[in-house]
């Protein structure tokens, strides 16, 4: 690409748009020179020049000398047949899992959506390999337990040159010290999001004034995260009680609590309160911060005042969890498996995936790169923490407490029902 | 009801069937399939809720069937769980009692009021909102009803609310819901029966002195019984087990039973209580219907003596 022609506008649809790559054009012989100007509109959306495993992706050529997008391996392996995920709800930028998928690698993805952790084991342990699905996005927590189920199969890291381009503080966790079967997608806390015209609360800085709110200015109108530790590490962070305590006592005292005080006060169990914000459900509602972030938005879609709302991060302390891309036991195309989760790792499609789901996605200084990509990007400080932040942040444990949490908030569902 | 049995012998022997294969052959596909896709599973699950919980197998199942116990069936008793089942049994009777209600109207009306010509408009207005997906019709409550939505805007605008409509996450959301999921199927049955009946008995009845509710009490209704009895059947079962207008309205008021099974089988792991609540679930729903036909059969026979008409003896 020595010299582009002088871009031409076109009113084709963008799915069509992104099916013009150039090879297909070239397979064409022929084609009039008009096609090969119209080809160059869609050259920007383009990663693969010419499908041979290994070559960098067709955006380097266009990159302004000195991008720091240099620094970053950006290598873009074709695959092609079908990949089916199995993921969190609204977790990946659409067009990242339709139209780029398959115009850049050549796969056509089917993306189903699970609610929790558990919901993922079960299906993966039932159907014992034949579940069909690829690739499969679990929280690092659980990993130790799927690995011992044998539901996940083992990275070729070959396949994977990319991984070079993560953060070293988002590699080599506990629950998989090499990475021998994950590999980090973004990792993310919890916070709340009130109206803060509703309840008359303008602040509200720490877990222990978020139970109180939720029994007095917002009580019947609380949504909380439908996942058991997070229903307990609220009252947990409120006590200065480890979030990953196996305590009797401790679990007690929570159950007391929660079942006995604090269950009425619940509207819904909600793990993706953002839409329902939007509707008005709720005036106080526990999230996760991308979630959250998406809910300004989608407050305004629906003709809301987002000025009424606000965010904060859990306080005293809070979680950190990391979800991350494994490759599922009998996966039918393990080859675009690899390819996609090698794909996601490019910092541009790292970058734009991102900016849809809001949850910082690992790569290696993200700050310069986000400077570049995306300057403008809104609500960064739902995304990005402070240092202050990041280690009032704990890791959550899949330990001997889980099964009596699990036990408490079917109470706590039981009794909210009342 | 002597009518329908008159014409039920006008089959021929079976000494003119020239393939001998026995009848319920015809039936053979429908018996292997529940037999497989139902039969079978229901004996699992029975089995399930004897056994303990084991996450840590590796056999697909995390249950141990090792030894035998009842533990599950305790927990699932316990005043936590069981107020969940209540509340769903109490939810499923109130609709379908509403369905029936405003059921049965729909169908005489339908039955007995309308033009041929109509009657197929009519019909097909009510079958046709049936065809669309269940869960998109649950789903679609949620914009008109949201408290911010366009609907809450008008009527607060009008002055009919003073604040939002606070519809959704709640138990009335559920149960309004149920009741128009299901109307569909307690109106086909209930207008079936009722177009079934001889319009020469409803003459009669009149000609005979009766008015216009006499006729309906004792000649009309009566005769619908079976439609009324397969519109029970048809809603109260699956209002019982309805999983996804709980999920998709209810919030942690409207929570019901199914939701709860699918939390103790999902989130909780827990194979065995999950599969305790749904075998106690299937057991309460038999009994209520059980209790529901031995009222009605009490009520029939005591209606019977009450009515009963003696004829003088007379002497030969």
């Amino acid at each position: 690409m020595t010299k582009r022609p002088a871009p031409i506008s076109i009113l084709a649809p963008e799915s069509f748009r992104a099916k013009l790559s150039r090879r297909a054009l070239f397979q064409m012989g022929g084609a009039a020179a008009g096609l090969a100007v119209l080809a160059a509109c869609g050259s920007d959306d383009e990663g693969d020049s010419s499908g041979s495993a290994g070559t960098t992706g067709g955006t380097s050529a266009s990159t302004p000398e000195g991008s720091v997008l240099g620094d970053y391996s950006n290598v873009v392996n074709s695959a092609s047949g079908n990949l089916a995920m199995y993921t969190w709800g609204d977790y990946n930028d659409p067009e990242i899992v339709g139209a780029l998928a398959e115009s850049t690698l050549g796969v056509s993805m089917k993306v189903d959506y699970y609610a929790s952790n558990e919901d993922l084991i079960v299906k993966l342990e039932a159907s014992q390999g034949t579940s069909g699905f690829d690739i499969v996005v679990p929280t690092g927590a659980y990993l130790p337990q799927m690995i011992q189920k044998g539901l996940l199969q083992k990275l070729d890291m070959s396949k994977i040159p990319n991984f070079v381009n993560v953060d070293p503080a988002y590699t080599s966790r506990d629950w998989d010290p090499n990475n021998e079967y994950s590999i980090c997608k973004n990792w993310g806390s919890t916070g709340w999001m009130w109206n803060k015209t509703l309840t008359g609360v303008d602040s509200i800085s720490t877990w222990q004034e978020f139970i109180d709110v939720a029994m007095n200015q917002a009580s019947g109108q609380t949504a909380v995260l439908d996942t058991a530790p997070n229903v307990a590490g609220m009252y947990f962070w409120a006590n200065g009680i480890n979030w990953t305590t196996e305590e009797a006592a401790d679990l007690d005292a929570y159950e007391a609590f929660i079942v006995d005080e604090f269950a009425q006060h619940i509207k819904a169990f909600d793990s993706y309160p953002s839409t329902k914000i939007a509707e008005g459900a709720y005036t106080l509602a526990m999230a996760w911060n991308g979630d959250a972030r998406q809910a300004f938005v989608r407050i305004a879609d629906a003709g809301g005042d987002p000025s009424e709302w606000a965010w904060a991060l859990g306080a005293p302390a809070t979680e950190i969890w990391m979800d991350t891309y494994c490759i599922a036991t009998g996966a039918p195309n393990p080859d675009a498996a690899h390819a996609w989760i090698n794909w996601l790792l490019t910092p541009e499609v790292s970058i734009k995936d991102l900016n849809y789901h809001g949850y910082n996605s690992g790569m290696k200084n993200i700050d310069t790169l986000l400077a570049e990509l995306i300057p403008d990007i809104v609500d960064a400080d739902m995304i990005f923490f402070s240092d202050e932040q990041v280690a009032s942040m704990q890791t959550g444990a899949v330990n001997s407490a889980q099964e009596r949490l699990v036990d408490i908030l079917n109470k706590v569902k039981a009794k909210a029902a009342g | 009801m002597a009518i329908a049995q008159v014409s039920s012998g006008a089959i021929g022997p079976d000494k003119d069937r020239k393939w001998g294969a026995p009848k319920w052959v015809l039936a053979a596909p429908s018996i292997v399939w529940y037999a497989a896709f139902f039969v079978v599973p229901i004996v699992f699950i029975v089995l399930y809720s004897f056994g303990t919980k084991n996450a840590a197998s590796t056999s697909g199942v995390p249950v141990d069937l090792g030894s035998f116990s009842l533990q599950n069936y305790q927990d699932a008793f316990s005043d936590v769980f069981f107020k969940t089942f209540r509340a769903t049994i109490r939810i499923a009777v109130t609709a379908t009692v509403l369905c029936s209600l405003i059921g049965l109207p729909v169908a005489y009306f339908l039955a007995f009021k309308v033009s041929e010509k109509w009657r197929a408009i009519l019909l097909a207005m009510i079958i046709v909102p049936s065809f669309t997906s269940f869960l998109i019709r649950t789903l679609a409550w949620r914009i008109p009803l949201a408290p911010n939505g366009t609907l809450s805007k008008w009527l607060q605008d009008w002055g009919v609310l003073d604040g939002p409509i606070q519809l959704l996450e709640t138990q009335t959301a559920v149960q309004i819901a149920l009741v128009y999921n299901y109307l569909g199927f307690m109106i086909l049955p209930l207008f079936v029966a009722l177009d079934r009946i001889e319009p020469g008995l409803r003459e009669a009845s009149k000609d005979l002195g009766a008015g216009r509710l006499t006729t309906f009490m004792r000649v009309t209704f009566p005769l619908a019984g079976p439609g009324i009895a397969a519109g029970v059947l048809l809603t109260f079962i699956p209002m019982c087990g309805d999983f996804v207008t709980a999920t998709v309205l209810g919030g942690a008021d409207g929570n019901m039973i199914g939701a709860m099974i699918d939390s103790q089988f999902k989130g909780a792991q827990d194979w065995p209580l999950g599969s305790a609540m749904a075998v106690m679930m299937i057991g309460a729903v038999l009994l209520v219907l059980g209790i529901g036909y031995v009222v009605v059969s009490i009520v029939r026979l005591v209606l019977r003596r009450m009515r009963s008409v003696t004829l003088p003896e007379v002497a030969r």
